[in-house]
């Protein structure tokens, strides 16, 4: 009840309603305010930028063709990233089937790819990587998860309570998804930090 | 086990000043492309029904014909008075004016006649049934006197 409450004073939650409603102008807001987070969630996590702008059309067309059934059980972005990861694990899934279905691969190899989808071999993020800081590179390198924990929270803002209710995970353990994600990237961080500590000492 | 996160580096980083965090924020902000903004908002109806390509195309001439339709307007309203004003002369005085000429008989040509009398002339021919006659007299009345008013019992 406390969580409804809290739910109904959420802004967005207000916008969605209005737009439910037939006022158009309030998606208009709602999308001005999500689609910077939404994609780079997507882009981000997907590791591939055609991929992304698929599914960000998708995400959005769900919440317009969903809307007048829309009820504010959530925050708006707890509802919104919930289509988002769904769509991106559908997106994952099809990739391993359609990898399955390639003919002529050894049992090592094939164990190998169910495990590393498509667009997560090595030499495809190393394309994507190639492009990106050495902290998004190192999110990208991130295991699935991982990554989805990192991104949810960083571009949401959200609660770990909320990224389980996304990920449809206990809170625990999207608690301990996060907690490796920010240790493999603090890691990262480090090689950029140090030489500089180092400068730095060197001077004093 | 020196990789083994704690809780402590959680709680620190769910406070938001990490140094992971800031440097994600520093980060470029990728957005989506103009093309994928505008499909979405045009599938949630926020831009409005898609005009025609066609209707797109004819909306500056649509625009120059309705600016050209309004000063041709505002200049109707201007000049209006005065032609208005040509009009209310009295038909009587103008008629008056060629009371003083000489008589029609001696004229030799349509321009030098009188044309109260070659009105009443042309009307003489129309009351005898020689509507023909009267239609080629009104017309050489008509280019000799393009600006006289003919009075309405004409």
């Amino acid at each position: 009840m406390l969580l409804l409450a809290m739910d109904l004073q959420d802004a967005d939650a207000g916008l969605m309603l209005r737009y439910r409603d037939g006022d158009a102008a309030a998606f208009a807001a709602l999308y001005a305010h999500y689609k910077g987070p939404l994609y780079r969630y997507l882009l981000r996590h997907v590791r591939n930028a055609c991929a992304a702008a698929d599914l960000f059309q998708e995400v959005w067309s769900h919440v317009v063709a969903t809307r007048a059934r829309y009820e504010p059980r959530a925050k708006f972005a707890t509802f919104l990233f919930h289509i988002a990861h769904n769509c991106a694990i559908d997106f994952f899934r099809h990739d391993s089937h359609r990898r399955r279905a390639i003919p002529g691969h050894d049992t090592d190899a094939l164990l190998q790819e169910a495990e590393v989808p498509e667009h997560q071999r090595p030499d495809r993020v190393a394309e994507f990587v190639e492009q990106q800081s050495a902290l998004l590179a190192a999110v990208t390198a991130l295991p699935q998860e991982q990554r989805e924990a990192f991104l949810l929270r960083e571009e949401t803002g959200l609660s770990v309570e909320e990224i389980a209710r996304i990920t449809d995970v206990p809170v625990e353990t999207a608690k301990s998804r996060l907690r490796y994600a920010v240790r493999k990237l603090k890691n990262s961080l480090r090689p950029m930090q140090e030489p500089e500590e180092l400068r730095l000492r060197t001077y004093a | 086990m020196p990789d083994q996160p704690n809780a402590d580096e959680l709680d620190d980083y769910l406070q938001g000043d990490s140094d992971v965090s800031c440097q994600y924020r520093r980060e470029s902000s990728p957005a989506p492309p103009h093309a994928l903004d505008r499909s979405v908002l045009e599938a949630a109806g926020s831009l409005g029904p898609k005009a025609p390509t066609r209707s797109q195309s004819l909306a500056p001439l649509a625009f120059a014909a309705s600016v050209l339709l309004s000063l041709a307007l505002v200049l109707a309203i201007v000049f209006a008075p005065q032609v208005k004003r040509q009009d209310s002369q009295p038909q009587v005085v103008r008629v008056r004016m060629f009371k003083s000429e000489p008589p029609r008989a001696a004229l030799a040509s349509p321009r030098e006649r009188n044309p109260a009398l070659w009105l009443a002339d042309i009307n003489a021919l129309r009351r005898a049934g020689r509507h023909a006659e009267a239609v080629v007299e009104m017309r050489r009345f008509h280019s000799a006197y393009p600006d006289y008013i003919i009075p309405i019992n004409e």
